[in-house]
């Protein structure tokens, strides 16, 4: 049976939990282990942590929040972000994830993907791929949340990535990212056609028709989700964010929880979804 | 026995940066555009006794600000100049970019006012800016009016301002400012709305009739004395063989139609609180409005100021001038909202800063018909000796906000 | 006194979600390469993610073939995990023919990429995906006795043990044409493709039926 993998995406910078609109414009949204902990008892099948601001300190900081999570959350844990060297790796496994995501390191060096494999396993090592796509209708890959300009045609260099040995590719959106407009799935289908290891799709569903679809015809193995269930549980349940000292909380204090063409819905509600689509997954 | 190092410009001798953001004091704050020239000695940006600058300290007193209150003035205001007949009761001067969009569609459809939107379009516009336009017009549903000045004058003067102020965008602004009382007063709108106001706090009006009076040109006693792009009016004329009926366009309103409009020019900003980063998704959500589709070169950010792309060569050359970069604004404005930390926006300001704009940089040079040699030339011509410091060939800063600077 | 667990560290995976979990349930897990400490434990974990041969090399390195071997013939409990099941069998596919702890006759196999002409089955599998009984009561009087039959595990593996003797199969997946074994029995050994420590509540069960089986 191929069951698909629904996956919480959770992009952290610092103390808190932020969502964006083309990885741009970062909103707080609350406290990432509310989010988690909450994902966790409520049908995720991964969380995905992403350090937003790990490139730009050139360090991953979410050790202690690696740990926290792990102590609780029995699933498993990719970790993403500013992940450079062996070492890097070393830390974020040692803190209790079980898989890490590279994107820059990888394209600068595709050899550290072999290296990381060797070492960790095949399966340890997922790698994202950022894409934009361009005027004359080809995508090409970036690196550093969506900013630096790489010139890399993304079928290509999934293939390189396949070929190095990584275990799995979470092929993102750039343009779709955050907009609530669906996946994009020309994008997707593919990725996961030309490749014989699992992609993850990333970046864009705002309805619940969006997921289904992803799977039905972007042929995504698993889908990671973001502002859906975020702006969902901030519906209902709040962080506590009087004693934040950094981020944009203006969306929070307004007391809103719609946002453009995001439909809030949980991951029940997701699951059930594609379920109903013929999607099978884990209920 | 030392030499001293020249300073350009009359900027301060000493570089400090603010302890609370990331800018410093080399900033020059507003010029009075028509008297610019090479000899113009600037005035810069104070920094106060616990080395906090201006713009920071006006952004503290924003904290204590009852927007409540001001919303009621400004729900006053409009009910005064409110026409329900279909007629203009308010001009929105914008070019679609996520300031405008937002100014526009608050007033239009939160405070049902009827905006005319002008636009006094880029030098070079951008594919994704033109977008925003059209669908800041046709998604978020103005009547726009865009203001094509005679292109030759455009392209020379803009040339003329890089030659001999290496500031691109010194005529493009000056037009902008006064493109919005102009058509106020001709089409008889007293209202006129500019958007955020950083630096004149605590007073929402921008200019009312006399001080448009005040601004325009018959103030002046002699025409020749003005200067643009550098180059005085009788240059122009004698030189360039440009007449006074071409500049027009780039010159304030008339003084007797000003008279007659009775025209006031509010800031936004005063009576809401902006946000830019919220102002982004509102214009994403009401205006169709879309972010850069990759990095703007010199910073991070990917919304703000993206149509022209001489906009970016605009803020590589206060680098080469003030040390100052786009980094340096974007980030700071960002420390000030509380959005970014200080150490983050000193990471941001090494990491992007002065980061050469080379994706429009042939577009632009093939515009103006200038080498890019010579443009590379006239940079360094205009790096002040206190402030840059050539080592290995490459030009390095004297002092940054990392304190990693050569002399740091 | 309380009982001591060792998960045996040949440098190979991330053996620290398998310790999260004991902690978790209360057992006071050590995470060691020697083959002393292995003996004297009361529990012990073989967990491991990675390259077949890999493995058998640093578990020869260690001295922790004949640790492991030693280990199973005291009857004390002993829970392979994922590549830690594979490791058992007799031997491997994997990088021509390697051997392996030959506790359980049979051989470690590829998933092939299999395409159904809608989609692609890929390799390796990475997904949750349910376990079966392969008759009816199998499971009871195991550590499987606290699942359901269809109930969904965590599984990451490019290979699949198949052991010789249907007897040691404990439970069985389907992905794609493959359905393949899943858990293992062998009387104090037990062992699951899956990540119980990765499969939520229901894989911490597992954990918690295995530690009481055997406690005495």
């Amino acid at each position: 049976m191929e069951n698909c993998r629904v996956i919480a995406r959770l992009d952290i910078k610092g103390p808190n939990l932020v969502k964006g609109i083309h990885l741009e414009g970062l909103r707080v949204l609350g406290k990432p282990e509310d989010f988690a902990k909450y994902y966790y008892e409520n049908g995720a099948d991964e969380l995905f942590y992403q350090d937003v601001v790990a490139s730009l300190y050139e360090r991953n900081s979410l050790q202690e929040f690696i740990s926290a999570t792990a102590k609780k959350s029995f699933i498993p844990l990719t970790v993403g972000g500013g992940i450079r060297t062996i070492n890097d790796i070393r830390e974020v496994l040692r803190a209790g994830g079980d898989k890490v995501c590279i994107n820059t390191a990888a394209i600068r060096n595709p050899n550290f993907i072999r290296e990381a494999a060797l070492k960790f396993g095949s399966s340890t090592i997922v790698v994202a791929i950022e894409a934009i796509k361009q005027q004359d209708g080809k995508y090409l890959a970036f690196v550093d949340n969506g900013r630096e300009f790489t010139g890399i045609e993304v079928l290509d260099w999934a293939k390189k990535v396949e070929a190095f040995g990584a275990g799995e590719i979470v092929i993102t959106s750039v343009d779709r990212e955050g907009t609530g407009e669906g996946y994009d799935i020309e994008l997707t289908s593919t990725i996961s056609s030309g490749v014989s290891i699992p992609v993850i799709a990333h970046g864009g569903p705002g309805q619940l028709t969006h997921f289904a679809e992803a799977v039905t015809v972007g042929k995504a193995d698993a889908l990671a989700v973001a502002s859906v269930i975020h702006y969902d549980f901030i519906t209902n349940r709040r962080s506590d964010m009087e004693s934040r000292s950094e981020g944009n909380i203006s969306f929070l204090k307004s007391g809103r929880t719609r946002f453009g063409k995001i439909q809030p819905a949980s991951l029940h509600e997701i699951k059930l979804s594609l379920h109903n689509a013929g999607v099978s997954c884990r209920i | 026995m030392k030499q001293e190092l020249e300073v350009k410009y009359g900027l301060p001798r000493a570089v400090k940066f603010c302890k609370k953001c990331v800018m410093s004091n080399q900033r020059p704050v507003s010029e009075v555009e028509f008297k610019h020239n090479i000899a113009t000695r600037k005035k810069t940006m104070a920094f106060d006794a616990e080395g906090i600058c201006d713009a920071c300290r006006a952004n503290e007193q924003k904290e204590r600000i009852d927007w409540k209150k001001r919303e009621d003035e400004l729900l006053k205001l409009l009910d005064q100049y409110r026409k329900n007949d279909g007629s203009y009761d308010c001009l929105v001067p914008g070019s679609g970019g996520k300031d405008s969009a937002f100014q526009a569609h608050i007033l239009k459809y939160k405070y049902g006012m009827n905006p005319l939107t002008v636009t006094w379009p880029p030098i070079l516009y951008t594919e994704y800016g033109y977008q925003n336009w059209k669908n800041w017009i046709d998604i978020g549903g103005f009547d726009n009016i865009s203001f094509r000045r005679n292109g030759r004058v455009m392209k020379l003067l803009t040339k003329l301002a890089i030659e001999n102020l290496l500031h691109p965008f010194q005529t493009f602004i000056l037009g902008q400012k006064n493109l919005g009382p102009k058509l106020a007063a001709k089409f008889g709108i007293p209202l006129v709305f500019y958007g955020e106001n950083e630096a004149e706090y605590g007073n929402p009006i921008a200019d009312n009739s006399s001080s448009l009076r005040d601004k325009s040109f018959h103030t002046f006693n002699n025409i020749d004395e003005l200067y643009l792009g550098g180059v005085s009016v009788r240059e122009l004329r004698e030189k360039y063989n440009v007449q006074l009926s071409d500049l027009m366009a780039f010159l304030p309103a008339d003084a007797k139609e000003l008279e007659q409009a009775n025209i006031q020019v509010h800031y936004l900003g005063y009576y809401l609180r902006w946000t830019p980063q919220e102002v982004y998704y509102y214009a994403v959500e009401n205006t169709g409005f879309k972010a850069r589709p990759f990095r703007t070169q010199g910073t991070y950010s990917k919304y703000n100021s993206i149509d022209d792309m001489i906009d970016d060569l605009h803020y590589y050359t206060t680098h080469i001038k003030f040390g100052i970069g786009r980094a340096t604004y974007d980030a700071s404005q960002e420390i000030r909202n509380h959005h970014i930390t200080r150490e983050e926006g000193q990471a941001l300001v090494k990491k992007f800063d002065g980061e050469f704009p080379d994706k429009y940089f042939n577009e632009i040079m093939d515009y103006i018909e200038m080498k890019p040699d010579v443009f590379h030339q006239l940079c360094d011509s205009f790096r002040s000796p206190h402030l840059w410091k050539q080592e290995n060939g490459s030009w390095k800063l004297r002092h940054t906000v990392k304190e990693d600077g050569t002399d740091d | 006194m309380p009982k001591k667990v060792v998960i045996i560290d040949y440098q190979l995976g991330n053996l620290f979600s398998v310790k999260q979990a004991c902690d978790y349930l209360g057992y006071d897990a050590e995470i060691s390469f020697d083959p002393e400490k292995l003996l004297r434990a009361d529990y012990a974990i073989l967990p491991g993610v990675g390259a077949f041969n890999d493995a058998m090399q640093k578990l020869k390195v260690f001295g922790l073939t004949e640790g492991i071997r030693d280990y199973v013939k005291t009857g004390k409990p002993m829970m392979g995990i994922c590549l830690g099941l594979q490791l058992l069998l007799s031997d491997s596919e994997e990088f021509g023919n390697t051997p392996g702890l030959d506790l359980i006759p049979g051989r470690v196999k590829k998933f092939e990429v299999q395409s159904n002409g809608q989609r692609i089955y890929k390799v390796p599998q990475i997904q949750w995906n349910t376990i079966s009984e392969p008759e009816e009561g199998r499971w009871r009087n195991t550590p499987l006795n606290v699942c359901k039959q269809g109930d969904f595990m965590y599984f990451v593996h490019s290979f699949y043990a198949s052991p010789h003797d249907t007897r040691y199969v404990l439970a069985t997946t389907a992905y794609g044409n493959q359905t393949y074994c899943s858990a293992v029995i062998k009387d104090n050994i037990f062992a699951t493709q899956f990540h119980p420590e990765k499969s939520g509540l229901y894989g911490l069960n597992i954990y918690k039926a295995w530690f009481n089986q055997f406690a005495k």
